[in-house]
């Protein structure tokens, strides 16, 4: 895939590959899917509603997406990023890093994280979501964004809005009952390719 | 003339590209949105300099099989700025093309000696440098008789850059043939590694790697 840039004074982007079928596993052996606990055996946690996403990654025939590497990003309980403009927000949650990658072998996923807000001081808020950028073999990274089924924000999401009602449906993770302590469990399945495919967002060009 | 999201490509004769490419064309993210695609990682840990040399498995073990290579090079993003302290995550084959993956069932010869994966990360300048055993190329479909030229994988991760590409070696006489590299196009200088001496090192040579950021998301917050 290569990107020509506009500007003469831009640099030439080195190409982007395929993940492949060999990213090393140990590479994400110290990496968590737990985003409310920042290390083990720490009392501090976020702030927020601890939920569970189990979530799965499906290819053109319906079969798991084996052996791809996902990074999940969100804003915490209030709606605010960690990231280099909002360091000194006073919203920001000290116990929160909003970051996740894991390797799956078979396609499916459980990410245990704090259920995200929505920054309200925004010119345009938006609906709480969790972006997902999804590494595999056989093509370039492709990035989505995911929503929560029934929030009110999602009628004015600007994102949301800007796909047809059909696509709006697939982005949204569901409810799915609760674990033996009580904690909310969602679920979501993104569809590559063909039958009810996943939007996906173009991240190099808009 | 209305803009649209990029229509990505099936990859040439691969199966798994047939299986997991998007057939429709990517959505364009509004303004608005724009910042929420910007995943911002976690400063990177401190890593073990030891797993920046891959000629070995430890400090102290028996170098691999082959051609002891050295690898350096910059990161930087479109406007020349340098990618400071990013995770590198480097692997390759070794010199028979076969990985330490659990997964390559080639059975081709491994070797007791070289682990193939390897981390390090970017300087204040966003220099970085590894060592590694120059990889062999391999048959990877063994079906259609298609070969891969011998590269090495790398996926860089700093802020909200992210990559994962490959380095190649000029002259390779699988270059030319390799799905990978037609999909580049005239591009495809941008991920050879560039040959220099090492006179004096104990390695075959060095490669220069310059690698490039591209996309909105590395020049977010700075453009911001
Ligand atoms: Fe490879």
């Amino acid at each position: 895939m290569t990107q020509s840039s506009g500007k003469s004074n831009r640099l030439i982007a080195t190409n982007e590959d395929t993940l492949g079928p060999y990213y090393p596993i140990s590479l994400c052996d110290n990496d968590s899917m737990d985003l409310t606990e920042i290390r083990s055996g720490i009392i501090n946690k976020p702030l927020g509603e601890k939920i569970i996403i189990n979530g799965c990654i499906k290819d053109i025939n319906g079969n798991l997406a084996n052996g791809i590497l996902l990074e999940f990003w969100q804003p915490n309980a209030a709606g605010i990023y960690r990231r280099p403009d909002t360091e000194t927000h006073h919203k920001l949650d000290p116990w929160f890093t909003g970051y996740a990658r894991h390797r799956t072998k078979d396609g499916n996923f459980t990410l245990t994280t704090i259920k995200p807000g929505v920054d309200v001081d925004l010119e345009t808020p938006r609906a709480p979501n969790i972006t997902l950028t999804i590494f595999s073999d056989g093509i370039m990274r492709i990035v989505t964004q995911l929503f929560f089924e029934g929030e009110k924000a999602n009628d004015t999401d600007p994102l949301l809005l800007s796909i047809n009602e059909e696509l709006r449906d697939r982005l949204m993770i569901k409810p799915d009952g609760e674990d033996e302590n009580g904690i909310k469990k969602y679920k979501i399945e993104i569809i590559m390719a063909g039958d009810n495919e996943t939007p996906f967002f173009d991240d190099l060009l808009s | 003339m209305e803009k649209l999201g990029r229509q990505i490509e099936i990859g040439p004769t691969d199966n798994t590209s047939n299986e997991r490419t998007p057939r429709n064309r990517l959505h364009l993210i509004p303004d608005n949105a724009r910042g929420s695609f910007a995943p911002y990682a976690p400063q990177n840990y401190g890593i073990n300099p030891a797993e920046a040399d891959m000629t070995r498995i430890a400090p102290g073990r028996p170098r691999g099989e082959g051609d002891a290579i050295k690898v350096t090079g910059q990161i930087m993003d479109e406007f020349g700025r340098p990618i400071r302290n990013s995770l590198i995550e480097i692997w390759n084959a070794n010199k028979y093309g076969r990985y330490t993956h659990i997964e390559d069932h080639s059975g081709l010869q491994l070797d007791p000696n070289f682990l193939g994966v390897g981390r390090t990360l970017s300087d204040n300048d966003g220099n970085y440098e590894f060592w590694t055993i120059r990889p062999g190329e391999y048959l990877a479909r063994p079906d259609i008789g298609r070969w891969r030229p011998k590269h090495i994988h790398l996926s860089i991760r700093g802020g909200s850059s992210r990559i994962i590409t490959q380095m190649y070696f000029a002259g390779d006489p699988h270059n030319d043939t390799d799905p990978m590299r037609i999909l580049m196009g005239d591009n495809f200088d941008k991920n050879l590694g560039k040959e220099y001496e090492t006179d004096g090192e104990d390695f075959d040579c060095g490669y220069q790697f310059d690698i490039v950021i591209g996309g909105k998301n590395p020049t977010f917050f700075e453009n911001n």
